[in-house]
């Protein structure tokens, strides 16, 4: 049985904590399931905890990409807090920049950024 | 033979010496000895010349010791190489000359002497120079050091604003410390806006303003704000000229208006207390 990763919902918002390594099977999976659930509970943000990973790869990275991309295009704001100073090196050494997402220090932060963001 | 050289050099020592230094600082283009007081200029010049003949002394094995305590010196007096290397030659010009006048060489020895020479003087050079590269590297290495040390250091100004201050010229070595230094600090210290200050950057080319432009987006990456500050009038012409895009982060001529900026950012400003 393959691992799940767990989405909780938060009156308007969904958490996502990633608390390990994702492989790119459970990448595909979670995508997946963070649409499908925002199309049940149509919430309006999304906030991905990425603070226990201090590795990614360029795929998992364009996973988390598209998933952003897509998130938005069904309407709801992505934060993403947590980034390891490691993981951020490796991003933009690969390129990737994110440009349009949010960013925050830790889950605490990035509520209240989405929050702010929502509210305006 | 060997002992006939070490007596007659011993011998004339003083006047080996006196002749040696009058033709060093004859030598055009090398100030090395007008601008050290006399007593150091004798005080070296005989510690050379003791090293100088140290090796054919006795048992003609070098003494390492002495020649790395000798070049750590004339490394910290800042000798060029090529001047020691002028030293050794003189020296050695010098005394077979003086040997020659003293008919300590003749025509008959002559063959005999230059062997000799040449075995007492390329070793002593190649330890010499081999020292001293090693001792100039030593230095280059430790001031790199030393630099780091000063460099990039993320200081915390008021909460949730830090400041990282660059001085001196960007290398892509440097450019890394900088990232990784700006990361760790903007995670430990929760910090919400970070001001890079540029002021003490003498250049900001396309690789500078690159490394800057990557530090921004990492910054951003973890959940943070950059802010490049301090910057000139001719660093803004460059930055222009070189077609370099910084629209993507905020930019601000002087620390000051900055660290407005960041308040304003986080929701704050600087209010003057009407006290008595």
């Amino acid at each position: 049985m393959k691992t799940r990763i767990p989405i909780l919902k938060l009156n308007e918002v969904l958490i996502v904590s990633i608390q390990w390594e994702l492989d790119d099977q459970t990448a595909i999976q979670f995508q997946e399931d963070l649409l499908n659930k925002m199309h049940e509970t149509s919430a309006l943000g999304v906030v991905i905890d990425l603070t226990p990973i201090d590795f990614i790869d360029s795929f998992i990275a364009k996973v988390l990409g598209d998933v952003i991309n897509m998130t938005g295009l069904m309407g709801a704001k992505v934060v993403i807090t947590g980034i390891q100073p490691a993981v951020a090196i490796t991003l933009i050494e690969l390129g990737i920049r994110l440009n349009n997402v949010m960013t925050a220090l830790d889950l605490e932060n990035g509520l209240d950024k989405l929050t702010k963001e929502l509210e305006a | 033979m060997n002992k006939l050289m070490v007596e007659s050099i011993n011998e004339y020592m003083d006047e080996i010496i006196e002749r040696w230094t009058t033709r060093m600082k004859e030598e055009k283009g090398e100030r090395f000895f007008h601008f050290m007081p006399d007593h150091l200029v004798d005080k070296t010049s005989r510690e050379f010349a003791e090293l100088m003949t140290s090796n054919i002394r006795e048992t003609s094995s070098i003494d390492s010791d002495k020649i790395n305590e000798f070049t750590e010196k004339i490394v910290r007096f800042g000798w060029a190489i090529k001047f020691v290397n002028k030293a050794i030659d003189n020296f050695s010009n010098v005394v077979f000359e003086l040997l020659e006048e003293k008919d300590v060489i003749t025509d008959e020895n002559l063959r005999r002497f230059i062997v000799l020479f040449s075995s007492w003087i390329n070793p002593l050079r190649e330890s010499i120079i081999d020292a001293y590269s090693t001792e100039w590297e030593r230095t280059v290495s430790l001031q790199k050091i030393a630099l780091q040390e000063l460099s990039a250091s993320l200081i915390p100004v008021f909460e949730k604003i830090s400041v990282m201050p660059l001085v001196g010229t960007i290398d892509t070595e440097r450019a890394k410390l900088i990232m990784e230094n700006l990361l760790e600090g903007v995670v430990s210290q929760r910090a919400e806006v970070v001001l890079l200050d540029i002021t003490g950057v003498p250049v900001v080319d396309t690789m500078v303003a690159h490394h800057i432009i990557q530090a921004a987006d990492a910054v951003r990456l973890v959940g943070a704000k950059c802010m490049l500050v301090g910057i000139r009038p001719e660093i803004a012409q460059t930055i222009v000229a070189l077609g370099i895009n910084l629209n993507e982060f905020t930019t601000k001529s002087t620390l000051q208006r900055g660290m407005q900026a960041a308040l304003g950012m986080t929701n704050r400003e600087i209010v003057e207390v009407n006290g008595q």
